[in-house]
């Protein structure tokens, strides 16, 4: 079994970027200037996932409003509405409104994805919104039929994979709704089911892809997502008696799996001796090819200097697993 | 200076009024840690013309317009000990905010909002000043924690220090009492409104001669339910115009014995609900509630909007009480 650290999803901005980002919309500077400063940024949060021994690492995602929002600006079809609470944190998305046929026109984070591969010493990971998470945060006023809508989201969606598949190393799928308990587990099957549609459009191997799932993790979701026959990234930390149960009581099978254990949402301290005990408590449960040690989701959660702390933690957890 | 409460169709407002230039002033002061007298007079100035605003639509139970207050969770994070500011955390786009860490225990060590009180009780010529706090349960969820690790001990120790100040209240004089807890319609699990009930207990349980106010808004108040029935609570006050009065069918079904507070203008438009129109949903609440245990106001408080556009909605909201009260005599 090969074990790696890695974050989920994005970082948090750094204060230049956020600073640039405002001055590029009062006029201040020009999109020129605020993509030097891009640059040095995405460049700073490789370094700093590199200097904590992670592996592989992301571009931070340092542009992205949203989870949806580079995908909801670039695709024809999709307009953007009012702000909306993603999913139960204290944090909003415009909400994606579907006026007519979606589609791919051009690259949406092939470029940036590419970039990172240069920069980047180790491994990179891409990460994109999935299909029945963009669906359930979306407002469909366009298609009559909704299987039609998400043919053509996957297609879309498919497209863009297809185009990184050969600069990341990792692919990663986003997909909370699958997990959503707000959702019945009907509408959970549901999606996993859409999910499916979408892998086998892929010529992604089963090791190179991660379909993410996070803010909630309970027996009956896992279940149903074991059913995906891919890797995946579970959230430890959202649901936690609960996520240990789901692991107990389904194991893990499978090329690849994404451990949530360092929690995104919060900044209690942890210790790299108790996140590595809870590592070598789930992985007594299960076979994997790979494993890797991660953050509950995304760390849009958190202010830049704990996001930096939360580095620092993965990699010592590593370290400490490794080493036992 | 007499003031009586008509003894039906009582009108009031949840708490926040659009900022004065005065009160944005201090924010900038307060922010550079600056706290002297110009700062005091910026806030009183501020209160002063909402207190008036109040007046002249008309209102019965009037507040401080939570002037003093930037941030209904930060400000009170401010003045408790036990609490840090964090660093800037996304909220959209490129939009951040500063969110409360608490990194010791949580104690009350001074007066924060009496003075305030005090100040619009003796400018509101008579009429009641309700004054209103964030609550336990909306103060840790919207805190980073740094020390306790445990949701339940955070959350009774910030009960305990917000009783002191309730307490201080009390002594002042107020006999309006409101807990906001908008973060009770989020997600919460059952033990969350248990755990919520039991802080309230705390906080409020024991006061007599008080009105005892609940304030939660937008999203899944429906979850509340039975719990807060048992709340010490005598009033609740809710979101219902936006949520289309929905709520009032789950209260039915419960049979609901409190005092209702009705949200008959929508806060989150800037669309002048018609007199008429507010009458219908004050008609709507008085099916399930008689009408001296109900209250009509907002949805919630009214910060987020231009001031003329809140004054023009308290202005017909106040008309609407009249005729509907004209009708029941
Ligand atoms: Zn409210």
């Amino acid at each position: 079994m090969e074990i790696n650290a890695g974050i989920c999803g994005n970082f948090p901005r750094p204060p230049e970027l956020r600073k640039a980002l405002d001055e590029l919309s009062s006029g201040k500077i020009d999109e020129k200037e605020l993509n030097r400063v891009f640059k040095l940024s995405m460049r700073k949060i490789v370094e700093l996932q590199e200097e904590n021994g992670l592996n592989p690492v992301t571009s931070g995602l340092l542009l992205w409003h949203d989870p949806l929002r580079p995908f909801a600006e670039s695709f024809s079809g999709v307009q953007l509405g009012g702000l909306l609470r993603f999913f139960d944190n204290n944090f909003y998305y415009r909400r994606p409104i579907i006026t007519g046929p979606i589609k791919r026109e051009k690259p949406i984070t092939v470029e940036e994805v590419g970039e990172l591969s240069q920069i980047a010493k180790t491994q990179v990971k891409a990460v994109l919104p999935g299909p029945y998470t963009f669906l359930k945060l979306s407002e469909n006023k366009f298609y009559q039929s909704e299987d039609q809508l998400i043919d053509d989201l996957i297609e879309a969606l498919a497209a863009e994979i297809e185009d990184l598949n050969g600069l990341a190393d990792i692919i990663q799928v986003d997909e909370p709704s699958l997990v959503d308990p707000e959702l019945s587990l009907e509408e959970r099957r549901k999606g996993v089911e859409v999910v499916k549609e979408l892998i086998g459009k892929l010529r992604v191997p089963s090791d190179r892809l991660i379909v993410a799932t996070y803010f909630n993790l309970d027996p009956d979701s896992y279940s149903i997502l074991l059913d995906l026959k891919t890797g995946l990234h579970l959230d430890l930390c959202s649901s936690r008696d609960k996520a240990e149960e789901a692991l107990r009581e389904y194991g893990f099978k499978g090329s690849i799996l994404s451990l949530g254990i360092v929690d995104s949402r919060s900044i209690f301290p942890e210790t790299p001796a108790e996140m590595a005990g809870k590592t070598r408590k789930i992985l007594e449960k299960t076979s994997a090819e790979k494993v890797m040690i991660s953050t509950s989701s995304w760390l849009d959660y958190l202010p830049f200097n704990e996001a930096v702390e939360k580095l620092r933690i993965l990699g010592r957890t590593l370290r400490e697993v490794a080493s036992s | 200076m007499s003031f009586r409460l008509p003894n039906k169709l009582v009108t009031t407002i949840v708490g926040s009024y659009p900022y004065f230039p005065e009160a944005l002033k201090a924010f900038q002061l307060r922010k550079r840690r600056v706290r002297g007298s110009e700062y005091e007079e910026l806030v009183k100035t501020a209160i002063r013309k909402t207190v008036e605003d109040y007046l002249s639509a008309g209102v019965d139970i009037v507040s401080d317009g939570e002037q003093r207050r930037e941030d209904m969770a930060v400000f009170f994070a401010e003045e408790l000990k036990g609490f840090e500011i964090s660093e800037p955390v996304r909220i959209f786009d490129n939009v951040y905010y500063r969110k409360p860490v608490i990194v010791d225990d949580i104690e009350w060590t001074h007066e924060i909002v009496v003075e305030d009180w005090r100040y619009a009780s003796s400018i509101s010529r008579g009429r009641p000043v309700k004054v209103t706090l964030t609550g336990p349960y909306t103060m840790y969820s919207w805190s980073f924690d740094k020390h306790y690790g445990n949701m339940r001990n955070a959350i009774l120790d910030l009960a305990r220090a917000l009783a002191r100040e309730v307490e201080a209240l009390v002594n002042a004089g107020a006999k309006y009492v409101q807990v906001d807890e908008p973060a009770l319609s989020t997600r919460v699990e059952k033990e969350d409104v248990k755990l919520a009930g039991e802080a309230l207990e705390i906080m409020v349980g024991k006061l007599s001669n008080v009105k005892r106010i609940m304030h939660v808004c937008y999203g899944k108040i429906e979850r509340l339910f039975p719990e807060v029935l048992d709340y010490p609570i005598d009033q609740l006050d809710l979101e219902t115009k936006n949520s289309e009065y929905r709520l009032l069918k789950l209260l039915r079904e419960y049979s609901f014995d409190k005092e209702l507070a009705l949200g008959v203008v929508d806060v989150h438009s800037s669309r002048i609900e018609t007199i008429e129109e507010i009458v219908d949903g004050i008609r709507k609440g008085l099916e399930i509630i008689p009408p001296d245990r109900l209250y009509v106001k907002p949805d919630c408080g009214l910060k987020r909007l231009k001031r003329e556009t809140a004054l023009a909605k308290l202005r017909n909201m106040v008309k609407a009480a009249e005729k509907a009260r004209e009708e029941l005599a």
